[in-house]
């Protein structure tokens, strides 16, 4: 299953196979830090909205597309909330891997993760913190980045297919 | 010289970037005056709003969420950003704590604050990442042992800020040996899990869900 994490309505790219949307459909909560999914409810947000069981979602993905704006080197709000809402997709156990404290694997999936960026007034140095930042959640993931591409508008994917 | 210490947990108490603030407002030349302001959630109040324009210099302080800041103060950084031509030379700086021991896994969310300044038109004054967020709260009340390195950066942060300097981030962590800070968290997570009424294994935990 590839899962798409986006902040469109609408998709503006085919998908083929087996695939599910996180996008806007409603309000989202903002993570409110207080590590429920990992000590209260284990691998859920325990705030009760459609976003909670993302980290579920992700344990059972081998692809994952962020389509999103790119927000000074960042993804959108959006986004960034329901990857915040997700971080049960990881055990809360600490491991080092290259020297660095990481968390453990709840699941044993390995995802390739692309990201999509949009937006006409993205700059090199906001390209460059975005490519950072996809390793370094492909590094906490323990997967691998696939690719990390930018478009000036949305309507320009157009012609991908994922 | 008024200077802003914004609060950018989604914490309200307690939380390891209020206690940052509250020693870095200690710490500080006394030449500097501090005002408190809060960004919570996703909307900037009106009267955070108004503390913030009269300050010609911002701190701002937040966890490290997904190697990035909170999606909470992101929203608030794009309502904040119009403000920039208002006040040119505002100067900004950043303390971004992680749960991880290594200050510098703080280092992108602190770029994406100083890209954030250069579409605002911000001066971006350069941050701390400060690692071993998790240990923070437990060891508030001191500023010896464990909290040397903090509190020396802090100071040192407050000193940059009455120059008026910028410079280079810096990164430090708690002085506390990285093997017995990871297994006081691995104990906390044991013990919090008990708490709510389950087990150590239960942490691992792979629920099938209504996904």
């Amino acid at each position: 299953m590839k899962l798409i994490i986006t902040d469109l309505l609408e998709l503006p790219f085919q998908v083929e196979g087996e695939y599910r949307v996180i996008q806007p459909r409603e309000p989202i909560a903002s993570c409110v830090g207080c590590f429920g999914c990992w000590i209260k409810t284990p691998g859920r947000c325990v705030l009760p909205d459609s976003y909670r069981d993302t980290g579920i979602l992700m344990g059972k993905t081998k692809q994952l597309l962020i389509v999103s704006r790119c927000c000074y080197g960042c993804v959108s709000p959006f986004v960034k909330a329901v990857q915040d809402r997700a971080i049960s997709y990881v055990h809360p156990d600490f491991i080092l891997r290259e020297g660095r404290m990481h968390h453990k694997r709840r699941y044993q999936n390995r995802i390739a993760i692309s990201a999509w960026f949009y937006g006409e007034d993205v700059t090199e140095a906001e390209k460059e913190t975005a490519r950072n930042l996809i390793q370094a959640n492909n590094e906490n993931y323990g997967g691998r980045v696939a690719e990390v591409l930018f478009f000036d508008t949305p309507e320009q994917m157009g012609g991908m297919t994922l | 010289m008024t200077a802003a210490l914004i609060d950018a947990s989604p914490k309200r108490k307690g939380s390891t970037s209020s206690i940052l603030l509250g020693k870095l407002r200690k710490l500080c030349p006394p030449e500097i005056r501090t005002e408190e302001a809060a960004l919570h959630t996703s909307d900037v109040p009106a009267g955070v709003k108004e503390t913030l324009q009269s300050a010609g210099v911002w701190v701002i302080a937040c966890p490290l969420y997904v190697d990035s800041v909170p999606s909470h103060l992101l929203s608030c950084l794009m309502e904040l950003e119009p403000l920039g031509p208002e006040h040119p030379g505002r100067t900004v700086y950043a303390i971004v704590n992680c749960g991880f021991y290594e200050g510098e896994q703080a280092a992108l969310a602190l770029k994406i604050l100083e890209n954030w300044c250069a579409k605002a038109g911000f001066v971006w004054g350069g941050g701390l990442g400060m690692g071993g967020g998790g240990a923070i709260p437990t060891l508030a009340a001191t500023e010896k042992g464990p909290m040397v390195p903090i509190c020396r950066a802090l100071a040192g942060l407050g000193e940059r800020i009455a120059r008026g300097e910028g410079g280079e981030n810096q990164y430090c962590t708690v002085a506390f040996p990285r093997f017995l800070y990871r297994l006081a968290g691995q104990m906390g997570w044991r013990q919090g899990i008990r708490q709510n009424g389950g087990r150590a294994k239960d942490l691992g935990r792979q629920p099938e869900g209504e996904a």
